[in-house]
């Protein structure tokens, strides 16, 4: 378990894709997929997966569909460090599977309980034609390749519409970060001997 | 400021890793999240980092342009654009500057100023929330007239004015919206340095 010199550092990611706000849109699956460096690797866990459809509850406004995440990567250097996208899909008016929105998040790095919601867009149309065709034939654009939402370049000349919020919830954990020399939290967050969310007594 | 270490020439040093294990190592992870407060909300951000002499940036793209996002619910224009740089630096002057255009695109294509603004990057490691508020120049009353009818308006004619105070003292500037950005710092080896964080 122990090592001296470790040369790679582990991330263990637990989490849920708790659920989405899309107030126009409903009967709505997501799917999940990691984007990650050269110098990552997973070790265990899923990398890719597709929930289950799920439907507005009565008087909520709420999508929920609790999917979990358990992924563990291992990596010598900390760029490229792993994003989860989230791509949701849902019917249109024809029944056709039509995409609802990307997102994507960088996975937090301070080891502990995290919650994000990251806000969910589609590619529009070009012109107003081309948006009613879609809009008749239930052919949608989209990304031919979700992963290009977690990239840098290449996403100047796309125009997109945010429609939606995804809610995700993350338990991080890190090994061998420290031993490598690599601060990923502020030490006075962290008074010794208390983790970040006890109270001393008496306080 | 004192150099926390002399660069090895490449030819002497036989492990890159053994090198680099003596410089001290910033990354910056992190999201340029959206803007909000704007006039109008189709908007698209140019963003850039801009770092002292001593920093040496080793992966990850320094500058970049947002997507253009149109909000179909509430005010807020979400780009989500995923920052990820790894710097090694000698020194901490010049510790790294995030600065920022944001650009309205309209209906017909056309780009307009919304508004320049600059943060630095955090210096202590986690993860930082920051709102960047950003101002824009104001014309005369017969370019701010101009403005109202036909878009444009003054623009600084070389961006290093965003994030540096040299110049400053001539411009009138009004205040615009406020961009958002998650940034997360992992810093390396610094403790080794004696430097505080």
């Amino acid at each position: 378990m122990t090592s001296n010199n470790p040369s790679a550092f582990l991330l263990m990611v637990n989490g849920q894709i708790e659920g989405a706000n899309f107030p126009e849109y409903d009967d709505m699956y997501c799917k999940y997929c990691f984007v990650y460096g050269h110098d990552w690797a997973p070790t265990s866990g899923l990398e890719e997966g597709i929930s289950q459809i799920t439907s507005r509850g009565s008087g909520s406004q709420n999508l929920v569909w609790n999917f979990p995440i358990d992924i563990t990567f291992k990596s010598t250097n900390p760029f490229g460090w792993p994003q989860i996208v989230v791509s949701v899909y849902g019917p249109d008016t024809f029944g056709n599977d039509v995409v609802r929105g990307y997102g994507a998040v960088h996975i937090p790095f301070t080891p502990g309980k995290h919650t994000k919601t990251i806000p969910m867009f589609v590619p529009e149309s070009t012109s107003r034609l081309q948006k009613f065709t879609s809009w008749l034939m239930g052919r949608r654009p989209e990304f031919t390749d979700p992963k290009v939402v977690a990239q840098g370049e290449g996403r100047e000349v796309t125009r997109v519409r945010s429609q939606g919020f995804v809610t995700l919830q993350f338990n991080i954990v890190t090994k061998d970060i420290k031993k490598l020399g690599y601060d990923t939290t502020s030490t006075e967050h962290a008074p010794a001997g208390l983790s970040g969310t006890q109270q001393p007594y008496g306080t | 400021m004192t150099v926390l270490t002399t660069e090895r020439c490449c030819k002497r040093c036989r492990n890159a890793q053994s090198a680099r294990s003596l410089m001290a190592e910033v990354h910056i992870i992190g999201q340029i999240i959206g803007a909000t407060g704007f006039p109008q909300n189709s908007l698209f951000c140019k963003w850039g980092i801009h770092t002292g002499g001593a920093w040496r940036l080793l992966s990850g793209l320094k500058e970049g342009q947002t997507q253009v996002d149109m909000p179909q619910i509430g005010d807020m224009a979400y780009w989500s654009h995923p920052i990820d740089l790894h710097y090694t630096t000698k020194g901490l002057q010049g510790w790294p500057k995030l600065h920022l255009q944001v650009w309205h695109q309209d209906s017909f294509g056309r780009c307009q100023l919304y508004g320049y603004g600059y943060c630095h990057v955090p210096s202590s490691p986690g993860q930082h929330r920051l709102q960047c508020a950003t101002w824009r120049p104001l014309g005369s009353w017969q370019d701010q007239l101009a403005q109202i009818f036909v878009g444009g308006g003054p623009q600084l004619r070389t961006p290093d004015l965003i994030y540096s105070g040299a110049d400053r003292y001539r411009l009138h500037t009004v205040a615009m919206g406020t961009v958002e950005l998650e940034l997360g710092v992992i810093l390396r080896h610094f403790d080794r340095y004696g430097v505080e964080t």
